[in-house]
């Protein structure tokens, strides 16, 4: 279903979960449809079930092997559930968060297009400026579900399989319980403002062409290219504008004092990712001739 | 098309601004402040009645000595999860740092390198010793002085490498050797610094020039860049990026080796000159024989055979020569010979292989 069915449905009569008519309402209600939208989908579901099953499969597998050892974090599970939440977060961000930014992203507006049903929206009183931003506003409220699905799920499995205690941070030292959750959640607000510049590329990509897999597949492509290019040591004058940079900076929030520098230079990254390819994605779309 | 182009306007103009902004921004925090006049012996007069007692700061190292990063083989290479003193260096010289540091005269020092996802620590302390705690690894080793101390040190040791040790000790081997003047001043760590200019005299060194940037207000070394002769660019350079002259939290400079962690114990003997333990004693014992020719800034250090095997793993990045494999960079050149001796030095590779015969 999209919006312009959406719409469509209040005007010709009962539709199944009718989201608020956008006729004559404000940028608020009209987010609220959009993010109506977005979470009814089955799809979307699948891909924050899919970002669950992380820190599950990784609880299982440290449980069933009792082994220690392994790669950041994850040798760490076995001793303190918590960790289950930082390696899941770990694994997570080169990939699997990417692909799912990718996928919400990329079909943004390429996918009412490919429907059919983006004329029929742009028809109602809404600017096209005002439905770019709701599109991105709903992709970012979907970045911080998704690194918060990760984080919680991680954090309730440890709880269940694992003892729970006083975590020890990077530095050596112990901090407890309630200020390591706490300081988990702001990891997942980090990995989430780390995922906005992909999906105002995604958004950009997505203006662009009529086919929505296309610009999902370009702007996980772009992630993971971004990341090879950050890890060539012969281009390092480039790498402090690669908007991948600081996805690994989070292990910042848990050193002992917490360095907060990092987080700052993300966000402003980010912003500007953001404000580039949010006006070209503008740019584009206010000058397009939509045809579908 | 040509409204098209016209509503594209506003919105290509936002990009191009921000993009521009992205560039003049780095470039203007470069802008010369006004500090009073110095000569180069005010300068270091300053930083000798340096008083600066505590102070916490951030600080980024960085290397571009043109070697391949070989951070992806050193972990292999490493027989036994024991790192090799060579990957170590190699691992210094090929890859950047952010650290903090803290530092307080009564209490100690403490520096944390901060990897991506992994910290390792240094803590000295006067009564504690040293700690070493690598949170990648699991490891810690505690490092303490055997036998009773003749009279407690007055301030601990600051031989933990910070922007700041690192510049005074340069300062203080300052001699004929090298041609000192003042630059234009600078903005470290947004506070106005001096830029002390040191040249050596002697044309044979690798070495074109090293800065070193001092607070105007404190006179402590904010950073010091080193450039190789004929280069633009810094080949290693540290500096703060943020400090702080509060002083930092007592907590800081205590250290309880988390559970799971494995602890080495070491004891290392206090004879009656020296008076506390740094990172050097450790350092130096690894090293037995070690003997230096040349002065200066051509000083050429010479390992004695048997010392080779330390450097094993390292033939992807050497190259053979005349009697031996040389390790050439910008700013060092590393000549093992096929006798099994080690010569490194700020030289070139003749006066090396001069100094091998």
């Amino acid at each position: 279903m999209s919006n312009a069915d959406a719409i469509a449905a209040t005007t010709d009569g009962p539709g199944v979960g009718t989201p608020p008519s956008r006729r004559g309402r404000g940028a608020g209600a009209f987010l609220l449809s959009e993010l109506a939208l977005l979470f009814r989908r089955r799809r979307t579901w699948a891909l924050l079930g899919a970002l669950a099953a992380i820190p599950v499969l990784l609880a299982i597998a440290v449980r069933l092997s009792g082994e220690g050892g392994g790669p950041s974090f994850v040798g760490d599970i076995a001793g303190n559930g918590l960790f289950t939440g930082f390696a899941a977060i770990t694994v997570a961000v080169p990939l699997f968060l990417p692909l799912t930014i990718g996928v919400v992203a990329g079909d943004s507006a390429a996918g009412e297009a490919s429907l059919g049903t983006l004329r029929y929206l742009l028809i109602t009183p809404v600017g096209r400026i005002r439905l770019l931003l709701v599109k991105f506003a709903a992709a970012a409220v979907f970045c911080l579900t998704a690194a918060l699905t990760v984080m919680i799920v991680g954090i309730l499995i440890g709880l269940a399989l694992f003892p729970i205690g006083p975590v020890t941070v990077l530095s050596g030292t112990e901090v407890p319980v309630v200020e390591a959750i706490g300081r988990a959640l702001l990891i997942a607000v980090y990995v989430a403002v780390s995922l906005l510049g992909l999906s105002a590329i995604g958004l950009f990509i997505s203006t662009l062409t009529d086919v929505p897999v296309g610009a999902m597949a370009a702007t996980v492509v772009l992630s993971i290219t971004s990341q090879i290019l950050g890890s060539l040591s012969q281009l390092s004058a480039l790498h402090p504008y690669l908007f991948t940079t600081h996805w690994f900076g989070f292990g910042d929030l848990l050193r002992d004092p917490i360095s907060l520098t990092s987080f700052g230079e993300n966000a402003l990254l980010q912003l500007v990712y953001v404000v580039v390819f949010g006006s070209l994605a503008m740019g584009r779309f206010v000058t397009r001739d939509i045809l579908s | 098309m040509n409204t098209s182009v016209k509503r594209w306007v506003p919105f290509a103009a936002v990009p191009v601004i921000a993009v521009a902004a992205a560039i003049a921004i780095p470039l203007s925090t470069n802008a010369a402040q006004d500090l009073p006049e110095k000569t180069p012996q005010e300068l270091l007069t300053l930083v000798a009645e340096s008083d600066v007692r505590a102070f916490s700061g951030e600080f980024t190292q960085t290397s571009d000595l043109g070697l391949p990063d070989l951070s992806g083989f050193g972990g292999t290479s490493a027989s036994g999860g024991e790192s090799s003193i060579a990957t170590a260096i190699m691992e210094l010289a090929t890859t950047s740092h952010d650290a903090r540091v803290y530092v307080d005269a009564e209490q100690g020092v403490r520096l944390q390198v901060l990897d991506r996802l992994d910290e390792r620590d240094v803590i000295a302390t006067a009564d504690d010793g040293l700690w070493v705690y690598d949170s990648g690894e699991k490891t810690a080793a505690h490092v303490t002085a055997s036998g009773d101390l003749p009279d407690a040190p007055e301030a601990p040791d600051t031989d933990v490498p910070t922007p700041s040790s690192v510049a005074e000790d340069l300062l203080a081997s300052l001699d004929e050797s090298t041609t000192v003047a003042v630059g234009s001043t600078a903005t470290v760590a947004g506070r106005s610094a001096y830029e002390l200019l040191l040249t050596p005299r002697d044309d044979s060194s690798l070495v074109g020039s090293v800065v070193v940037s001092i607070d105007g207000e404190t006179g402590l070394p904010l950073g010091i860049a080193v450039t190789a002769d004929g280069d633009s660019s810094p080949a290693l350079s540290v500096a703060y990026t943020s400090i702080d002259f509060s002083t930092p939290d007592a907590d800081l400079f205590t250290f309880t080796p988390p559970s799971g962690v494995e602890v080495t114990e070491k004891t290392v003997p206090v004879d009656g000159h020296s008076d506390s333990v740094s990172p050097g004693d450790a350092d130096d014992s690894t090293l037995p024989g070690a003997t230096t020719s040349g002065t200066g800034w051509t000083t050429i250090v010479e390992l004695p055979a048997g010392d080779a095997s330390v450097f094993e793993g390292l033939d992807a990045v050497t190259t053979p020569v005349d009697g031996g494999r040389v390790l050439s960079s910008a700013l060092v050149n590393v000549l093992f010979t096929d006798d099994g001796r080690v010569l490194a030095g700020a030289v070139s590779l003749g006066a090396l292989e001069a100094a091998a015969r």
